[in-house]
């Protein structure tokens, strides 16, 4: 491994930038999220930042069981993120939909349907410390040699 | 007559300010925004045409889950109203029990919202401090409910779970901690030269616009309006509740007001526990078919609840009015207004604490 590489994995293992959307929670799970900002918690610490700008987030967190407004929007949204990037999914709405899939019901979930998720936490809301533990074990895996993964990708596509 | 407007600026849905996804067109003139438009939809989820045909006691959890904030109150006033139709009463402990918690949440909301106040004027250190205070108020929650958020506390006929009285100490003992405290963070909030600079005399909502439009909550107390659900209260009233209002009827006020009422609900909430005394916490009671409209005041203002249910327990017809519906309404069409700076939209909009989730559901 590069010694760019090594640099890449150790900075980019403390520098995660998050989006939150909701795509039609009850905010339950949204203020969980922004509870992760309180010093108690204090998700800062692991350098994780809430900038709430999907262009430059490197992990998006999906609240809610896709509205049908989003349904065209967020696939959009999420071209817009630049590589690499993540979804992670906070609550059962993402999942299942959770109270809200019942007959008569204007959302369509899951989520994955839409966009390729690779996390979820499950919970009605789920706790801080849980939304911030899937954050860091979900960008550990993704964002650790990722150049070396793409290049990969890429030669056995060509072969 | 032709309007001038130079740029179309939109807001959002996705901001850095905003909890929730919505839209705002601003149309302006320089640097001074001239008219703005609220663009909704985002997070509409058909919750009472869910409630319809299903029995009541789905409805109580669905009835929660319309805001998260304020799930607290949702359960409350779709369990009063329940409760209306049946003639089910409540135990004396289990009505002050509902009143320390439904106190307890407006202390967590209120300070989410001055939060984000903070926060959408940049000022993250008061921000982070009120974030954290909320901390304690949810801890407290948590020790009386078992969870922080969606606790379903409040049932037919009374609460869920008795207090006992060691937890009761340890929320008097979080009320002084937040008094406290939440006294240097208005000080603050009051002396603090650029927050002046940001809040008064922006987003200035006349008591006649507030008339007019039929505005509710803080947002309409800051303007001088008297409108307050608690004030029908018996219970309220005897633990010493009492009409708090500001005349300055902008950005600053309707911050300072929701402060005012944290302290009032900490008097609220050590005046409850006092008043605690032991007994039973749930009655019985049979369900019977009838329809009622029932309001109690939320956080941000009065919550209606009309609710139908036939013979058999399933709900007829229900329908939510959510103070957010007045709230986002005028702030659109009176308070971000002629505003000098476009900075001033976003912190106009959430001086008024708009709730998206509440206001589609």
């Amino acid at each position: 491994m590069s010694i760019l590489q090594q640099l890449k994995n150790a900075v980019r293992q403390r520098s995660i930038h998050v989006c939150y959307v909701n795509t039609g929670s009850c905010n339950g799970c949204d203020i969980e999220i922004l509870a992760c900002l309180a010093p108690k918690y204090d998700i800062e610490q692991y350098g994780i930042y809430v900038h709430n700008n999907p262009r430059e987030a490197d992990v998006i967190l999906i609240t809610g069981g896709m509205s049908p407004q989003w349904i065209d929007k967020l696939p959009d949204l999420w071209d817009r993120v630049p590589e690499p990037k993540a979804v992670v999914t906070i609550g059962n709405c993402p999942i299942s939909g959770c109270v809200f899939n019942r007959p008569g019901t204007l959302i369509d979930p899951p989520v994955s349907k839409y966009i390729p998720v690779t996390a979820a936490v499950p919970g009605c809301p789920p706790r801080p410390s849980e939304i911030i533990s899937a954050i860091l074990g979900a960008a550990d895996i993704l964002f650790k040699d990722y150049e070396v993964h793409q290049k990969e990708k890429e030669g056995s596509v060509k072969k | 007559m032709k309007k001038v407007v130079d740029v179309s600026l939109p807001v959002g849905p996705i901001h850095p300010c905003f909890k929730e996804p919505c839209r705002i067109k601003c149309e302006t003139r320089g640097e001074r925004v001239v008219t703005t438009e609220v663009e909704l939809g985002y997070v509409k989820k058909g919750i009472e045409k869910i409630m319809i045909g299903r029995p009541w006691q789905e409805t109580i959890f669905l009835a929660e889950r319309v805001c998260g904030i304020c799930s607290v109150v949702h359960n409350t006033v779709i369990v009063e109203a329940l409760e209306k139709i049946s003639g089910i009463t409540v135990p004396r402990r289990a009505e002050l029990l509902r009143l320390i918690l439904n106190e307890l949440d407006r202390i967590q909301s209120h300070l989410l919202a001055n939060y984000s106040y903070c926060y959408t004027i940049e000022h993250e250190t008061l921000g982070m401090y009120l974030l954290n205070l909320r901390e304690t108020a949810m801890d407290s929650i948590e020790m009386m409910t078992g969870t922080r958020i969606m606790a379903a506390y409040v049932v037919p006929g009374g609460v869920r779970e008795d207090l006992s009285a060691d937890n009761a100490a340890k929320i008097l003992e979080a009320t002084y901690h937040i008094e406290t405290e939440l006294k240097r963070f208005v000080k603050m909030f009051e002396t603090g030269p650029m927050i002046g600079l940001r809040s008064k005399g922006i987003g200035v909502l006349s008591m006649e616009d507030a008339l007019a439009s039929g505005v509710v909550g803080p947002t309409a107390r800051a303007s001088g309006l008297s409108r307050d659900a608690r004030k029908d209260d018996p219970l309220y009233i005897e633990m010493g509740w009492h009409m708090i209002t500001r005349t300055e009827s902008d950005n600053y006020a309707r911050i300072m007001l929701r402060f005012d009422e944290l302290f009032q609900s900490l008097t609220l909430i050590r005046n409850g526990i006092a008043a605690l005394e032991p007994g039973k916490i749930r009655n019985g009671g049979e369900m019977k078919a009838g329809r009622i409209k029932h309001t109690i005041e939320a956080p941000r203002g009065d919550l209606t609840y009309e609710i139908e249910i036939d013979s058999a327990g399933q709900v007829v017809y229900v329908s939510i009015q959510t103070p957010s519906i007045p709230n986002i309404e005028v702030a659109t069409h009176a308070m971000m207004k002629n505003l000098a700076s476009a900075a001033d939209v976003t912190s106009t909009f959430i001086s008024a604490d708009p709730c998206i989730a509440c206001a589609e559901r």
